[in-house]
This record gives structure tokens, C-alpha cells and sequence, in this order.
């Protein structure tokens, strides 16, 4: 039966990817010439420096340097604006070095970085390889690597990236590299004492800081002492407030039953569709006012972003969650943690993954779920509620 | 050392921000439809992408008012039509106007031409070629017949990519990817090899009155192996084709367990005869059995719906050629070591206590939900 429900909720995916394309939109009739048709997106730079760097890199698309800058520069706005589109114009100005193995290494580093941006990680996870093969002194290399290796669920070989990074790089890199695969494995102690000391050292520069602090408050949340992650959660948001620490303490909060800090929490966040999705969810839960107007507009994005079918592999952590914290729809759910779970294996992503089983009452895609996190290694006491 | 130190932070914290993605990546949105006067066309682009391209915001203050773009609708017209061409018909501008989505004002093209398709038209599609590369054409196409088709296009790709195999619910797995599925799940399904195995141990000998015999020749053992073999091919692609189609399932925790149940009876078998000489009725019978249980694997392959049959083929004729390459090789092995003495105590016997063990043990893992074994 519960085959016969999935293979349902599969073709009806289907079915509304085709539906999806006659999405609505409305005309605009604009009155006279000065009435505002579209606002483009704010640019830290001005509109004219912006267009001065775009014609120097179209009168010299060969030159690496140009190159890489303006992708540096695209990919930051893309993650200041949490835009993706800055992502793809970025991917594009390294257009001209599209064999990786002629890329030169700055190039090969940076499109590797975009497109673990854009989720795509195997891709990312090859090009660094071939960079750390090729430059083994690249630190940035290294610790990218590390990075992708373990939202893949793969730590071993986060590991050996993080001990090539100690070999080469400031020592602070290394040890936090290795105390978050620690943390994930359950060594929890450890993990805490070696990111404790890395916080205690003297002359640490803010963002560093907090984002250490952040690592040790996703430690403690996962090691159940949510009194603990609590406090490091806002000890690092007063170090430096960044969005990827907002929205992590926003899904803290969420697991505990508070949707009402959650909305004061995310208050004053741009309304990206990771900021927008978890004020849908906390809005809903707390009966607030606002909050269906969010789950429709998320809703209306959701509806647009699929209209592109790959958009479920960008996009399948966030719709997962929507399914099941919003919509409560929990087949549909599960269709997209799984598909989810095949690209990122974060915590987060195994979490709504056994959620999503657990609410479908499908013991058998639990167990599947609970072997996955096995095979990963990952030890988080919050499963022990769900499983 | 301290602009070294930014950039590594800045890729910590860029794996870091990776999974808060937001919005939508570019897409223009097209519609081809045909009638008896010819064929429309409309295209929908992000005035975000245009300006990009075009530079419509003329006096450069991030505002798009309706007057740059109305100044700019001859180059819009022509971008547009230079990067979106069908096959052997020519596109003239009939209709343009602003259309408001949920990421934006988009600028509708409508155009239109004479010709008449027979199939579908063939769409060479460029916009935003070397500005985006994550930019789509995402298009829909009426065909003559009433259905409809979506298409991707792909500016930095020549065809246009068929979205439902793009899908990840039903990822793409090209031309024979199932085949290789099938051999992989019967070569690391260790249960179903130990069943088969069980079998296999007395197949070069023979039951004389309580005690074993090894057979003359390898025509005497490859007999009774053929008819195994067959029985229990036959009987699992009965339930797996039953069960892939949905028309007869049974619940894993009933048939993990069972699996576990045909080993250890199988392997007792071979100790104290139960069923009397007829394996090749006990491999169809089992065999059943297994057939749900490949289904099970199959079913976290995620078929596509569209090739179903196909696919189906494959895993199974896949599970086919690792089984005879199990069974090629057991056999070899266990004929050469036929005439050792001590080959019904220790590989007949030996093996079935050994194969009896594991059963029980999976058993009890999959019944009680325990891990016992690393397998």
C-alpha cells in the first residue's frame, strides 16, 4: 500500500510539473513613462562601477584575473542577496575555462565554490580534488573540500581534508575542521574542548568567532543540551550577525516549540526563501497573523521555482520541510527528503527525512532513514524522539 | 597572511551558507502553439535578464521605468528573436506587453509564422548565452494532436532536454544503468547469495541412503544446477514483476524476515533432508519469495514511469547475469573439491551450520529490528 501511495505521489509530481508551466502571471499596464516597472536588485557598487567591470571582463574574456574577480564578486552578492541568479552570471564569467583540466587553478577553485553554492557537489567535490591533486599547498581547496565532503555525509574524507589543511594552514582551521566531523560522529567532549579553546584564544577576528560559536551551538543542539546551544547561538550572533547562523538558531527554535521567537528572531532578515520558509512555518504554528500570508507567498515561489525541473535538487530541503510543517503532507514530504538525501546529508536533512517516515507511519522508509544515518555516522540524540 | 586568512574564511562561510538558497535561478518562460493559420510563439524574459544583456536601465539608477523600456522595445524585439529560432519558420513580432510574476516583471513577446510544423518544432535557443550559465528556456509546445510537451532549453547545449527525465524524484539513468543495478543488487545481496549457495553445495554429489557421493562427471552436477537455477529465476521474476507493477505487494517486514526463513530451511536441508530430493521444487517455491525482495531494492531505485517495462527488463536480466556468474563460479570451485573425503562433513555440512547461523541471525535483526551482523 504504501509502494501503491508512493508511486501515486510520484506520478502527481509529474502531473503538476507539466500543470506548473501555465503559472500565473499577471499584466502590468503601466500608466505613463516614469512609473517604476521593475526595481533591479540593490548593488553594494554602484550601477555604473558595476557596468565598468562587466565591460573589462567582455573586452578581455580570457584574462584569469578579471575573470575570477568578477566571479568573486557575483557569487558574494549572490550569497549577500541570497540570489541565485548572481550564482549563474558567475559561473558564466568563467565561461571561457570550461575543461577542468586546462582551468587554471584560481579558476578551477572558484567555479568549484559556485557550484557547491548551487548544490551541486559532486561537481564541486571533483574539481577540488583535482585542485588539491594539482596544488596541494592550496588551503582554500582543502577546506572547501572538507566542507562539501561533510554535507555530503562523507566525514572520513572530510577528515583527511581538514589534517591536508593543518599541514599548510593556520591551526584554527584545521582543529574547528576536525571538532565538527568529531561532533557529528558523537565525540561530542572532545569536539566541545578543542572548539572551546579555539574560542578562548586571544586577538580572534569576529566573523571567526562566531563562527565557531555556531559550530558549537549545532554541537550542543545535536548532543541534546539545548540550554547550552541556546546560549552559544547567541553568543555568536552578538560576535556577527549573519544570516546562515539566523536561520540555523530559527530551526533550534522551531525544534523546541518556540515559533513565536522564531518570528522575532527572522523579523528584520531579507525575505529569502530560507528566511521566508521558516516565518511560514513559526507563523503557522503560532496561529499569527502574518503567517498565512507567508505560507502562500512560499507557496507561490515553490510553484514558480518548479516550473524548472531541477529546481527539486536545489530546492527539496526547503519544499520537504514546507510539505510537512506547513502543507501536512507528509507523502509528499518523504518523496523529496528522499530525493533530497541523495545530494546533502546534513543533520537537518536526515531530520525532516526520518520526520516526514515518521509522520507518513511508513516504518519501512524509517528504517531506510535510520540505515542511512548509520551508513553516514552520524550520531544526533534528536532522532532518538523520532525514531 | 591576513588577506589569506579573509579568503579561507570566506570559503568556511561559504560552505557554511550554502544551503540557505533562496529565490529562483533565471528562466524564460516560451509557448508554442499551432493553428491552422500558422504557428504563435511567446516569450516570457525576466527584465532582470534583459538588462543584463541590454542594459535597459539607461540613466543607471537600479530603477526600471516604463519609459526605458518602451525606448528599448526594438532591441528587446530583436535580442529576443536572434535567440530563439525554430526550424524552417521565421518568427515576425506581433504583440508585446509586461507580465507580473513572483520574481519579477517579465517582458511577453508574442510572435508568430506561417509554417506548419508536422512534428515538433525543433528550437535553437541562446538568450542570455555566456551572461548565465544556470539561465533555461523552459518551454511548452502544443503539438498537433492536442497533447502538449515541456522542453528545457539549455543556451550552452545544442538539444533541448526532456524535463521528465530530469527530474530527481525519477532521476535520469541512461541506456542500460538498470542492468548494471540489477547485477550490482544480486552480487551485494549477500541473502540471496547464500540462498543460492545452499542450494549449490550438494549439487556435485549425490544422497545415497543417508550419505553423499561425489558425482562422475560435471554433465551429472550441471543438471540438477540448470534445473535450480531455472526454478528459481522463473518463480522470482513472477513476484517481481508483480510487485514492480503494483499487482501483488506484501509488506517488507513479512518478506525480509521469509528471506531469512528459506536459508536456514534450505541449509537444513542439506543436513537432514526435508523436502526429499526436490530442489528444484524448493527453489521455486522460495525463489517466490525473493522475487518481493528484489522488488524491494528495485522500488528504492525509483523506476521511471515512462520506461517502466524497460527498466523492469534490465534489473532482472541483470540479476540474471550476476546469478550465473555466482553460480559459474561456486560450481567450479565445489566440483573441484568434490572428491576431497572430507567434503561432506566439512563443506556440505560445515557450510550449512555456518549458512543456518547467519539466517537465524538475519531473522532475528529483521524481526526485531536489532543489528546483529555487519552484513
Amino acid at each position: 500500500m504504501k509502494v501503491m501511495i508512493r508511486f501515486l505521489a510520484l506520478l502527481g509530481l509529474a502531473w503538476g510539473l507539466l500543470g506548473a508551466v501555465a503559472a500565473a502571471a499577471a499584466p502590468v499596464v503601466p500608466r505613463d513613462d516614469t512609473e517604476v516597472v521593475e526595481v533591479l536588485p540593490a548593488a553594494t557598487a554602484s550601477r555604473a562601477e558595476e557596468r565598468r567591470w562587466r565591460r573589462e571582463w567582455t573586452a578581455h574574456r580570457g584574462d584569469t584575473r578579471i575573470a575570477t574577480a568578477a566571479a568573486r564578486r557575483l557569487l558574494g552578492r549572490a550569497r549577500e542577496e541570497g540570489d541565485p541568479r548572481f550564482a549563474g552570471r558567475a559561473l558564466a564569467a568563467l565561461g571561457p575555462w570550461p575543461d577542468p583540466d586546462r582551468a587554471p587553478n584560481d579558476v578551477l577553485l572558484m567555479q568549484a565554490t559556485i557550484e557547491q553554492y548551487l548544490h551541486d557537489f559532486d561537481a564541486a567535490a571533483a574539481k577540488l580534488e583535482l585542485l588539491a591533486r594539482r596544488a596541494p599547498s592550496d588551503a582554500q581547496a582543502w577546506l572547501t573540500l572538507a566542507t562539501v565532503r561533510r554535507v555530503q555525509g562523507r566525514y572520513a574524507e572530510s577528515d583527511a581534508a581538514c589534517l591536508a589543511l593543518g599541514n599548510i594552514a593556520d591551526r584554527v582551521y584545521a582543529t574547528a575542521c576536525l571538532a565538527e566531523n568529531d561532533g557529528l560522529r558523537g565525540r561530542v567532549d572532545a569536539a566541545r574542548t578543542g572548539l572551546a579553546r579555539l574560542i578562548a584564544a586571544p586577538g580572534l577576528a569576529v566573523e571567526t568567532a562566531g563562527w565557531l560559536l555556531t559550530t558549537l551551538a549545532e554541537l550542543e543542539a545535536r548532543a541534546g543540551n539545548p540550554a547550552s546551544a541556546e546560549a552559544a547561538y547567541r553568543a555568536a550572533l552578538s560576535q556577527h550577525d549573519d544570516g546562515y547562523t539566523r536561520i540555523s538558531f530559527a530551526d533550534f527554535l522551531l525544534e523546541r516549540g518556540r515559533p513565536a521567537d522564531v518570528l522575532t528572531e527572522l523579523r528584520d532578515q531579507p525575505r529569502s526563501d530560507a528566511v521566508l520558509l521558516r516565518l511560514a512555518i513559526a507563523g503557522t504554528r503560532a496561529g499569527s497573523r502574518n503567517g498565512a500570508r507567508d505560507a502562500s507567498e512560499m507557496r507561490e515561489r515553490i510553484a514558480l521555482a518548479n516550473e524548472r525541473p531541477d529546481a527539486r535538487v536545489l530546492h527539496a530541503r526547503e519544499q520537504a520541510m514546507f510539505a510537512l510543517r506547513v502543507e501536512a503532507d507528509p507523502q509528499r514530504a518523504l518523496a523529496l527528503a528522499q530525493a533530497n538525501v541523495r545530494q546533502q546529508r546534513e543533520p537537518v536533512d536526515l531530520l525532516v527525512l526520518v520526520q516526514s517516515a515518521r509522520a507518513a507511519g511508513d516504518a519501512e522508509a524509517l528504517r531506510e532513514a535510520d540505515r542511512l544515518r548509520r551508513e553516514i555516522g552520524l550520531v544526533d540524540r534528536r532522532f532518538e524522539a523520532s525514531l | 597572511m591576513v588577506r589569506f586568512l579573509i579568503l579561507l574564511l570566506a570559503s568556511a562561510f561559504a560552505a557554511f551558507a550554502a544551503p540557505a538558497s533562496a529565490h529562483k535561478s533565471s528562466d524564460a518562460y516560451l509557448q508554442v502553439s499551432s493553428s491552422p493559420s500558422g504557428l504563435t510563439v511567446r516569450i516570457d524574459v525576466a527584465l532582470r535578464d534583459l538588462d543584463l544583456a541590454l542594459d535597459l536601465d539607461a540613466d543607471g539608477d537600479g530603477r526600471l521605468t516604463w519609459g526605458e523600456v518602451k525606448s528599448a522595445w526594438p532591441s528587446i524585439a530583436s535580442y529576443v528573436a536572434n535567440g530563439v529560432q525554430i526550424a524552417g519558420c521565421p518568427l515576425d513580432p506581433a504583440d508585446r506587453s509586461l507580465e507580473r510574476r513572483a520574481d519579477g516583471t517579465y517582458a511577453a513577446l508574442t510572435f508568430r509564422s506561417k509554417c506548419h510544423p508536422s512534428s515538433e518544432p525543433v528550437i535553437r535557443y541562446s538568450l542570455l548565452q555566456g551572461l548565465d550559465a544556470t539561465h533555461r528556456g523552459i518551454a511548452r509546445i502544443d503539438l498537433a494532436g492536442g497533447a502538449s510537451v515541456v522542453r528545457v532549453l539549455d543556451p550552452s547545449a545544442a538539444v533541448a532536454a526532456d524535463p521528465a527525465s530530469a527530474t530527481p524524484i525519477e532521476p535520469t539513468r541512461s541506456g542500460i544503468a538498470f542492468l548494471r543495478e540489477g547485477v550490482l543488487h544480486i552480487l551485494g545481496g549477500y541473502d540471496h547469495v547464500l540462498f543460492l549457495l545452499c542450494l549449490l553445495l550438494p549439487a556435485v554429489m549425490r544422497r545415497t541412503s543417508g550419505d553423499w557421493q561425489p558425482v562422475g562427471s560435471f554433465r551429472e552436477a550441471a543438471v540438477p544446477v540448470a534445473g535450480i537455477v531455472t526454478a528459481f529465476t522463473l518463480a522470482h521474476s513472477i513476484t517481481l514483476a508483480l510487485a514492480a507493477s503494483q499487482r501483488l505487494l506484501l509488506p517488507s517486514w513479512f518478506i525480509e524476515p521469509a528471506i531469512a526463513v528459506t536459508i536456514v530451511l534450505a541449509a537444513l536441508d542439506n543436513i537432514r533432508p526435508l523436502f526429499r530430493g526436490r530442489r528444484a521444487v524448493v527453489a521455486f517455491a522460495f525463489g517466490l519469495i525473493h522475487g518481493f525482495g528484489f522488488a524491494g531494492a528495485l522500488s528504492e531505485l525509483s523506476l521511471p514511469t515512462a520506461a517502466f517495462a524497460w527498466a523492469l527488463l534490465q534489473f532482472n536480466v541483470g540479476l540474471e547475469l550476476g546469478q550465473l556468474m555466482i553460480v559459474a563460479v561456486a560450481v567450479g570451485l565445489l566440483f573441484v573439491a568434490r572428491a576431497n573425503p572430507r567434503y561432506p562433513a566439512w563443506v556440505i555440512r560445515g557450510g550449512s551450520c555456518a549458512a543456518m547461523l547467519v539466517g537465524a541471525l538475519w531473522f532475528v535483526e529483521r524481526t526485531a529490528d536489532v543489528s546483529l551482523l555487519p552484513l
